[in-house]
């Protein structure tokens, strides 16, 4: 693998050259608030490669929350209809990512593009994207890549890869898109210590997790085995599910979740538009058969659902990786008090019967 | 430097005022963030919040001004409308109770001002009322013979320090999930959560402690609280309180000490030791925070004034996280009563509208959801109807002339959530047709009638309203850009320092159930808030959620315990003939759930529109909530 390493002007350099030939998206820190959001960047000095892990998921810009994605007319005298696609394809850049958002393209990948069926959409949208990751140099609050395999560094799906070390960034590349903009430019390759130093500046960051995270290792593999093999007390799921309002925000933050809806909405001239909206298997309409049935109609239920999706062998096998990918948001945003690695407690307790 | 996507703003979905970003490209709005700096949310929204860009993208919107010709709404230009509007209401006599106005409970602070400006100065009228304000008006009230002003006492950041936390009836986590997330934070974190409520809601199940009383006895209750509370205080006299020397204290302490403790099990179905049991965890807390529910679905006074006086009771209303707060389901109801566009008694268009001989000839609507536009037939036949909303509605109907206004992110405004925190939300998507804000509607009505008012914009609006309204001095937009808003200030009272208990009566609530009449009927809790809600109909998944409901019950249900399912042999979903005892008559499903007391049944909310033949005599009951009850039969 080629390695180079680059200064901070030079990667500054990197994002105004780019963004003459594509949009770069990257994190930003928004100055009222001091939340992160990674987002199209204006200005290249308004990315911020050290802010912490994005408030939203990077899927945000490849399966946003909602989009027009057709639009139709009927005509009746003629008989027939004139449809129009509402997406369109953009080259783009998403500069900085943090593994476990890399990780979560990764599983999103999977399911849109690595089935049966592939998603046009979602495949207009990630075509032409180029994906330059950024490892972690400390975990943020609520972060458990550690446990997921998914950070604090990535090791593969980038196209260029960064890690902040005493002199530089050091940039591997992982693709051949990534080769060929290496190969364009003059950069200065890296040593072999400094190889060494970022594996130990990696290192030092899984050091700097938390006890809870790292303890939690095996225990998510253990929490797996249960889920998996449905060997979790119902009090446990009830107990898990008396907690839930019911609001989706753990599907809508978190990288990998890819449920959606869609709406076939008039507009005020007698077209119609088609909407794609996110949705949430927490929300009791989802899962909603023909027939009136609802197979998962108590809310612990629906939670349960959220789980095995998450931690279950059936679905690793599905993503190729545990669906989770340890990035804490849904810890974040639930109002009840369940977001996964709570949920993991929740199990492991139930496991060694109310100690640790 | 601002990013390019993504804006702040405040949900305006309920009272709660939880802090949002708008994923917008400035045109339209594509998601929504949570915003993890807010003091009450700290990145966290309900299912409401999560889904205002579907509201924000619904293709319902009124976008031009109408006028009805031959029956019709036909397209006019502003000065058309506004012309017309001027000039019939100058053939109406406000003194005399000829024009009514309709505020809303969402309108920012800044159309509520001038909508009051307009009523009063131009079309010279009181006679006004805001939509849904029943219940609150009853909690300001109260709270302002309590603590001097009308308002919430303290703040609901003191939800995440205080050592005790009673929630009075309100079914918090679907009326305002993000407060009743941060209760059940707060139970975590060892704060004592006690639940008031006759059913097992889901806050119930998250509290330490819920007291599943019989239906209207909540007053009561907190009554015989206070009563325990004041056994333990005369017994260790150790506190300096000089509650004591409070106007009304004696006539309350009197009125507790008669309440009966076997009277009170009777009533209520609680063992009067178990509240003594709570009184222990009440005297110790040092910091207390009381909620309940205010508004549409809100308590009746006795209740509230029950809530206020156990609050001055403790002792403990100065500390800094103590709080007494009536939580409001819509998003500015503290705003509109602050702005003086509430229906005091002597001046409330419900009133006059309900009475078939009152003045009322002409009505000024604003926002007014759908479901619960009452006396309808009443409104057809008045002379002349105005309606301005963002959205379409049923209210268009009624109406002669309608104005479009912005929605709330197209549009500077200020808006006041339940705990007094005024806060605002700017204008961050275009305004593609250059629909006016209330504000500059209502100044061009004005001048077409020959009121100059000159505000230049909304923040101008502000810095009026800001002197006119005790509290709200030195507040601005632009400081209150700063942060996340700021509480009025409630010193600017003069009673603000002077607290009183209001007179209670101790009544011991007979249940009007009878052998033949078992079952008491509350109208209550729902699967989701919606308030029968004009907006949230207009959003997709949400709807689709409360669609779910029905789907499963296409004509609503009536929920009742598995005991009295049992007993009475049905199956969740079969159809039961519902009597009451003063013969009206439904057929519906039942659905059967273990929240709910045997011998008591609910129907949500949202039916009413389905069984209003049932409820028509019940007008009172409907607004009165779970406060209360309709002795029915149920049978197979
Ligand atoms: S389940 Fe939670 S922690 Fe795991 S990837 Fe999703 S949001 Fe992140
Ligand atoms: S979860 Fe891991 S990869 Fe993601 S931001 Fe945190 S430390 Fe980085
Ligand atoms: S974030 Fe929490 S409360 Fe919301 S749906 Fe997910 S688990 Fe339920
Ligand atoms: S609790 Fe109220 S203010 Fe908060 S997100 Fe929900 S609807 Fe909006």
């Amino acid at each position: 693998m080629s390695m180079y390493i680059l200064s901070s002007d030079e990667i500054s350099q990197l994002v105004t050259e780019l963004q003459a030939s594509y949009a770069v998206y990257g994190p930003q820190v928004e100055p009222q608030t001091r939340q992160v959001f990674f987002d199209l960047i204006n200005d290249a000095t308004a990315l911020d490669l050290e802010a912490p892990i994005p408030s939203m998921p990077v899927k945000e810009i490849l399966f946003p929350q909602m989009e027009r994605i057709l639009k139709y007319k009927y005509d009746a005298e003629t008989q027939s209809v004139e449809m129009a696609r509402q997406y369109f394809e953009q080259p783009k850049v998403l500069f900085g990512l943090r593994p476990c958002d890399l990780a979560g393209i990764q599983a999103l990948d999977r399911f849109f593009l690595g089935q049966e069926f592939v998603d046009d959409v979602y495949l207009t949208h990630r075509r032409q994207c180029l994906l330059i990751s950024n490892t972690c140099l400390h975990p943020f609050p609520q972060c458990f890549c550690v446990c997921t395999h998914s950070g604090p560094d990535a090791d593969e799906g980038f196209d260029l890869d960064l890690t902040k070390l005493a002199d530089g960034y050091l940039v591997k590349v992982g693709s051949e898109k990534g080769r060929a903009l290496a190969d364009a430019h003059n950069w200065t390759p890296a040593k072999p210590q400094q190889l060494s130093e970022q594996k130990a500046v990696v290192d030092k960051c899984i050091d700097l997790f938390p006890d809870m995270a790292t303890d939690n290792k095996a225990w998510v593999s253990r929490v797996m085995n249960r889920i998996t093999t449905g060997f979790i007390k119902s009090e446990t799921w009830e107990y898990i599910g008396d907690q839930c309002l019911e609001c989706g925000a753990c599907s809508f933050v978190c990288p990998t979740c890819s449920c959606f809806n869609i709406e076939d909405a008039q507009t005020e001239c007698g077209e119609c538009e088609r909407l794609r909206t996110r949705d949430s298997c927490s929300f009791e309409g989802y899962a909603r058969m023909a027939g009136d049935h609802n197979p998962r109609q108590p809310v612990e239920d629906r939670r349960n659902k959220r789980f095995f999706c998450k931690l279950s062998y059936s679905q690793s096998k599905k993503y190729l990786r545990p669906g989770c990918v340890g990035c804490g948001r849904c810890q974040w945003v639930c109002p009840g008090d369940i977001g996964l690695p709570n949920v993991v407690q929740y199990i492991r307790r139930e496991i060694t019967g109310g100690e640790a | 430097m601002q990013l390019m996507n993504y804006k702040t703003c405040v949900c305006n979905l309920c009272g709660t005022g939880c802090g949002q970003f708008l994923k917008t490209d400035g045109r339209q709005v594509f998601g929504v963030a949570p915003l993890i700096a807010h003091p009450v949310s700290k990145g966290k929204l309900c299912i409401r919040g999560w889904h205002a860009n579907e509201l924000l993208n619904t293709n319902e919107r009124i976008t031009q001004p109408m006028i009805r010709e031959n029956g019709q709404l036909r397209p006019a230009s502003y000065e058309e409308a506004i012309a017309l509007v001027a000039s019939r209401m100058q053939q109406f006599d406000g003194a005399k109770g000829e024009i009514g106005i309709l505020a809303s409970a969402r309108s920012s602070n800044e159309d509520g001002y001038t909508l009051g400006r307009l009523a009063h100065e131009v079309f010279g009228t009181r006679l006004q009322g805001i939509g849904a304000e029943a219940g609150h008006r009853k909690s300001m009230a109260s709270l302002e013979h309590a603590f001097g002003y009308p308002g919430a006492h303290g703040s609901l950041t003191s939800i995440d320090h205080a050592d005790y936390i009673l929630v009075v009836g309100t079914d918090i986590t679907r009326q305002n999930p993000i407060i009743g997330g941060n209760i059940h934070a707060a139970q975590r974190r060892g704060a004592r959560v006690v639940t008031l409520s006759s059913s097992r809601t889901q806050i119930a199940k998250l509290s330490t402690k819920h007291f599943q009383q019989k239906p209207g006895t909540k007053g009561l209750l907190v009554n015989a609280l206070a009563k325990a509370l004041l056994g333990i205080r005369t017994a260790n006299r150790e506190r300096k309180a000089n509650i004591d020397q409070m106007p009304g204290y004696s006539d309350y302490v009197a009125s507790l000490r008669s309440i009966s403790s076997v009277a009170l099990e009777r009533a209520s179905g609680i063992r009067y030791e178990e509240i003594e049991e709570e009184a222990k965890y009440l005297e110790q807390a040092k910091s207390i925070v009381i909620l309940f529910s205010s508004g549409i679905s809100g308590l009746d006074r006795p209740t509230i004034d029950a809530i206020t006086n156990l609050a001055l009771l403790t002792d403990r209303m100065d500390h800094e996280h103590s709080a007494v707060i009536p939580v409001a389901g819509i998003s500015n109801l503290q705003g509109s009563f602050d702005m003086g566009v509430s229906g005091e008694p002597g001046n409330s268009v419900f009133k006059a509208l309900a009475s078939p001989d009152s003045a009322i000839r002409a009505l000024f609507v604003i926002d007014h959801d759908d479901g619960i536009i009452r006396d309808r037939e009443r409104i057809a036949s008045l002379d002349f109807v105005v309606y301005s909303c963002a959205y379409k509605s049923a209210f268009m109907d009624l109406a002669h002339v309608v104005f479009p206004l912005p929605a709330f992110n197209e549009t500077d405004g200020t808006y006041t959530a339940s705990d007094r925190r005024v806060q605002i939300t700017r204008k961050n998507v275009d305004n593609p047709h250059k629909v006016l804000p209330g504000w500059a509607l209502f100044q061009k009505i004005a001048a077409a009638a020959g009121h100059q008012w000159g505000y230049a914009n909304a923040a101008d609006v502000f810095i009026e309203l800001a002197n006119n309204t005790p509290g709200y001095a030195g507040l601005s937009h632009q400081q209150l850009s700063q942060g996340f808003g700021q509480h009025w200030n409630p010193q600017a009272f003069p009673n603000s320092r002077r607290r009183k208990f209001n007179a209670i009566n101790i009544e011991y609530w007979e249940s009007p159930t009878t052998p033949e009449f078992p079952f008491a009927l509350m109208i209550g809790k729902a699967q989701h808030y919606w308030h029968q809600n004009n907006l949230m109909r207009k959003t997709i998944v949400p709807r689709r959620e409360y669609d779910q409901t029905l789907w499963l019950y296409p004509h609503g249900y009536i929920e009742i315990s598995p005991d009295d399912a049992t007993r009475l042999k049905v199956k969740d979903k079969w159809l039961v003939n519902v009597r009451s005892s003063i013969g009206t008559h439904m057929k519906i499903a039942v659905k059967i759930s273990p929240d709910v007391q045997s011998g008591t049944a609910y129907i949500p909310y949202f039916i009413k529109n389905m069984i209003s033949d049932f409820l028509l005599p019940y007008e009172n009951a409907y607004a009165a909530g779970e406060e209360s009850v309709i002795p029915i039969q149920i049978q197979e």
